[in-house]
């Protein structure tokens, strides 16, 4: 479970950047400022892909610095996929705790669908083709991570929260007793942005079975997955956002067998 | 304080006009963690959802020191990056209610004259010793309005959109 372990680290890490770049900033050190929607290191500076494009719409220009923010993480979406999500997204991270713990209470959702991707899309085309219509970002608004980050940014500074930071509480309601993972699995314009990115060689969970490598129909890995998928029935992608907890159950099978694996 | 003159928000030195602003701004609060006073504040929901996440200013509680940190960490480039002189600023334009101003009303008073980071240029006293604002010099940082004795401000800065 040595994956499982970093990834909880990531986890972490994350909320720990979110909570502790605006203090470092109050006290004066400035190292590291931003959020999630766009952050910098030092000189390097990133940017939530979804938010520069949103701009490029919103303003009809193209500026050089918002351009060369997105290159790093496309760049790693085009590498390992969406590990934002998958390893640093304080919302998944969010969701998936509230999971275990309605798993734990043997919560029963209203609502049972398959995960399929297309709602998803079909969010994020709207989001893509109504902000250059109402002329404000509307991805901006509607990034969960960057809200919750830009929220306790807010907090440091002026001791209260807005209003909007209500929608990660709905969230996590909804998915509590409505659907479960519904943010991540059909409507976050963020990830299914970040989705978009894939290439053949992009890191890909693989089922592959061959002479040393044999499922024993465990399923153990079918009730690792924190989104309600499926690693063995293929077609995981652009749902699965690689977080390695099928992979690494798999891994941990003591008897022969394995057959999961991260492959790019 | 408010009324008239706040139908739009302050926006940080720099910033594009205001519907430029809307546009351009991804509210990712950069601008406010850089400002090393705490000026600037950042507007929820509850203001609109077009302003929401954007920076603004209330400068009757805590006015822009002109400092120039927030311009070149914009990501998006609502806020010029290039700003740096703080003469180049213009948030807005200081405008004094002679009505209530006290050294209007013949009592001796310079506190905005004294506290203008323009000193001598963008307030100046008449020859009644009255504070009178230069309009093209004035950057509407609102320190003025920020050390008004009267209550409200019998000055305050009228955001100007022209960054």
């Amino acid at each position: 479970m040595r994956l499982k372990r970093l990834r909880t680290a990531a986890q972490i890490g994350t909320i720990c950047l979110v909570i502790l770049v605006p203090l470092a900033n109050k006290k004066g050190f400035t190292f590291i400022t931003g959020t999630l929607y766009s952050l910098a290191v030092g000189p390097v500076w990133i940017t939530d892909p979804l938010i520069g494009v949103q701009t490029v719409l919103t303003t009809a220009r193209l500026d050089a610095v918002l351009l060369l923010s997105l290159l790093i993480p496309v760049f790693l979406a085009f590498a390992l996929g969406r590990v934002f999500c998958g390893w640093m997204c304080p919302q998944n991270t969010i969701s998936e705790w509230a999971d275990r713990v309605a798993a734990k209470l043997g919560i029963t959702r209203l609502f049972r669908p398959q995960p399929r991707a297309l709602p998803r899309t079909i969010v994020l085309a709207a989001v893509l083709t109504a902000t250059p219509l109402v002329g404000f970002p509307l991805a901006s608004l509607l990034s969960a991570p960057g809200l919750i980050s830009a929220q306790a940014g807010k907090y440091v500074v002026e001791g209260v929260v807005g209003l909007e930071a209500g929608l990660i509480g709905l969230i996590v309601v909804v998915e509590f007793f409505l659907v479960r993972r519904a943010w991540c699995n059909y409507l976050c314009p963020v990830g299914g942005f970040l989705g978009l990115f894939r290439l053949k060689g992009t890191l890909k969970v693989v089922f592959a079975e061959d002479a040393e490598h044999v499922c024993g129909k465990c399923r153990a890995c079918v009730d690792a997955c924190g989104l309600g998928l499926d690693p063995l029935g293929g077609n995981l992608y652009p749902l699965c956002h690689n977080c390695g907890d099928c992979v690494g159950v798999c891994e941990a099978l003591k008897e022969r067998g394995k057959p999961l694996s991260f492959r790019f | 304080m408010r009324g008239t003159m706040q139908s739009r928000f302050l926006r940080p030195p720099g910033a594009l006009p205001e519907n430029e602003f809307l546009a351009t701004c991804i509210r990712c609060g950069k601008c406010v963690q850089a400002c090393p006073y705490g000026t600037i504040k950042t507007a929820s929901l509850l203001d609109g959802v077009t302003v929401m996440g954007t920076p603004v200013i209330y400068a009757r509680d805590r006015p822009c020191y002109l400092c120039m940190k927030c311009p070149p960490v914009c990501p998006s480039g609502a806020l010029k990056r290039g700003l740096k002189e703080k003469e180049q600023v213009r948030m807005g334009t200081a405008v004094i209610a002679k009505k209530e101003c006290l050294a209007w009303q013949e009592t001796l008073c310079r506190s905005c004259f004294d506290d203008c980071p323009l000193i001598g240029e963008a307030i100046i006293m008449d020859n009644e010793l009255r504070p009178v604002v230069d309009d093209k010099k004035c950057v509407g940082c609102g320190i003025c309005e920020n050390v008004c004795p009267v209550d409200p401000a019998a000055v305050a800065v009228r955001p100007g959109g022209k960054g």
